[in-house]
């Protein structure tokens, strides 16, 4: 029992350099444009969309399999969120919601899917979407388009949004705060969903793949620590259901994300229209 | 864990104690290169994978339903047309009821205009008949009051040895 794996769920989210890049200064911030092993993977999974989509964006009248997958992925923005959610008037703003959702996704995927190399000690993979600066990113992102459409689109009326209509007045002096909070900690919840859900599993997957080794580790000494094998195979067991709710989850977060994503944008293009 | 202390132990105890989320030096560059990565695919997806998508998706659903509508429309041109031939049989169909019908009515007429003809033929032959029959009756029967008239004088001449006259004769007659 000299070298004991200490069991650190938190180490697969250590940011390391992998190539030292240039460092800003902007203001009193300095920013690193270094490329990290959480860079690396954001820029594999861009990679991966741009290529798949650049094999698969056939104009086929009969899809093949890859196809049929992108225009599936498509459908998911279009006709199940975009189309119902906001309507005709939403067409343009597909694009957006379709990039979020895929980033997410394959960002989510990537950090279930290549975990595999993790038995070998390769470290492919970063889980990208548990890192709450990017989550942060793209909920502050989608949050100021939306805010800055209804700006843009309606000037002050948008501000109506903040008054539900058909109250007596008096009750305004309550309901507006309450609408502003509830409205301006959207994007704090955007960021934290995505983020806890992809930390928390992570964690929990990470710390029964420990077990496995640790306890693997102490079973190997041999006479009544034979044993451990018991929980050690049963660890295993359990990561393998916790991959399958996991790649669930991936999905799920990234299907979250768009929706709510759809459903504030829907607040800001139909304006009066929806409350 | 607890009898180490050098440096590498008290970092790694650092990270053990927070989030390494949390660890703000990696921020700013995690944020730039995500909003580069995340407007590189936005651009992707907005000028070519969307558009290419949704358009062969669209295409296809326009090809579907204009083969629908080419489909129905047939279809449609189809059914009237056999309405037509339908329409177009019964006429005739009628048109050579009607004209059986004309042919039966004429024959009906002809014969019963022949019939009547004939009867009238018939019923003129035999009044012609019993006129000629009246006639001959009515002679037959002056020939018979000149012959008992002859006769009555001749039985007159051999009864009495004289003639008779035609008056007595034709008193007797009447008598």
């Amino acid at each position: 029992m000299a070298q004991q794996p200490a069991i650190d769920p938190m180490h697969q989210f250590l940011i390391h350099k992998v190539v030292s890049g240039p460092v800003f200064h902007v203001g009193g911030l300095t920013v690193d444009m270094s490329i990290t092993n959480s860079v690396a993977s954001m820029i594999a999974g861009a990679m991966i969309l741009i290529v798949f989509f650049a094999l698969t964006a056939r104009r086929e009248i009969v899809p093949n399999r890859g196809q049929a997958l992108a225009e599936s992925l498509y459908n998911i923005i279009d006709r199940v969120l975009v189309g119902p959610i906001i309507g005709h008037e939403g067409k343009p703003y597909v694009p957006y919601i379709l990039s979020l959702f895929l980033v997410i996704l394959v960002l989510n995927l990537m950090s279930v899917v290549l975990a595999i190399g993790n038995i070998g000690g390769l470290d492919l993979t970063f889980a990208v979407t548990s890192q709450l600066a990017v989550t942060a990113t793209l909920a502050v992102l989608t949050f100021f388009s939306v805010f800055l459409l209804g700006f843009i689109k309606h000037g002050p009326k948008f501000l109506t949004l903040f008054a539900p209509s058909g109250m007596p007045w008096p009750m305004l002096f309550f309901m507006v705060p309450i609408e502003m909070i509830s409205y301006f900690v959207r994007p704090v919840t955007l960021a934290m969903r995505l983020f806890g859900n992809m930390l928390g599993g992570h964690v929990v997957m990470s710390l029964f793949g420990s077990f496995v080794v640790a306890l693997g580790i102490v079973a190997l000494s041999g006479g009544v620590a034979t044993l451990a094998f018991i929980p050690s195979v049963l660890s295993f067991t359990m990561i393998v259901a916790l991959t399958g709710l996991e790649l669930v989850v991936a999905v799920l977060q990234a299907f979250v994300f768009a929706a709510l994503a759809t459903v504030y944008l829907n607040e800001v293009v139909n304006l009066g229209h929806g409350h | 864990m607890a009898t180490e202390t050098q440096d590498g132990t008290a970092s790694a105890e650092a990270h053990a104690a927070g989030l390494p989320q949390f660890d703000l030096q990696w921020w700013p560059g995690q944020i730039a290169w995500f909003l580069i990565m995340f407007l590189v695919v936005l651009a992707f997806v907005r000028l070519f994978a969307a558009p290419r998508v949704g358009g062969t998706i669209e295409v296809r659903e326009e090809k579907i339903s204009g083969d629908i509508a080419d489909a129905r429309r047939l279809r449609d041109e189809a059914e009237a047309q056999a309405a037509a031939a339908a329409a177009e049989t019964a006429q005739a169909r009628a048109a050579a009821q009607r004209v059986a019908a004309d042919a039966r009515a004429r024959a009906q007429a002809e014969v019963t205009a022949k019939l009547g003809e004939e009867e009238a033929k018939l019923a003129a032959k035999g009044a012609q008949a019993e006129a000629r029959i009246a006639t001959a009756r009515d002679a037959a029967m002056a020939n018979v009051a000149a012959i008992a008239a002859d006769a009555a004088g001749a039985i007159v001449g051999k009864l009495t040895g004289r003639a008779a006259s035609p008056a007595e004769l034709a008193a007797a007659r009447g008598s």
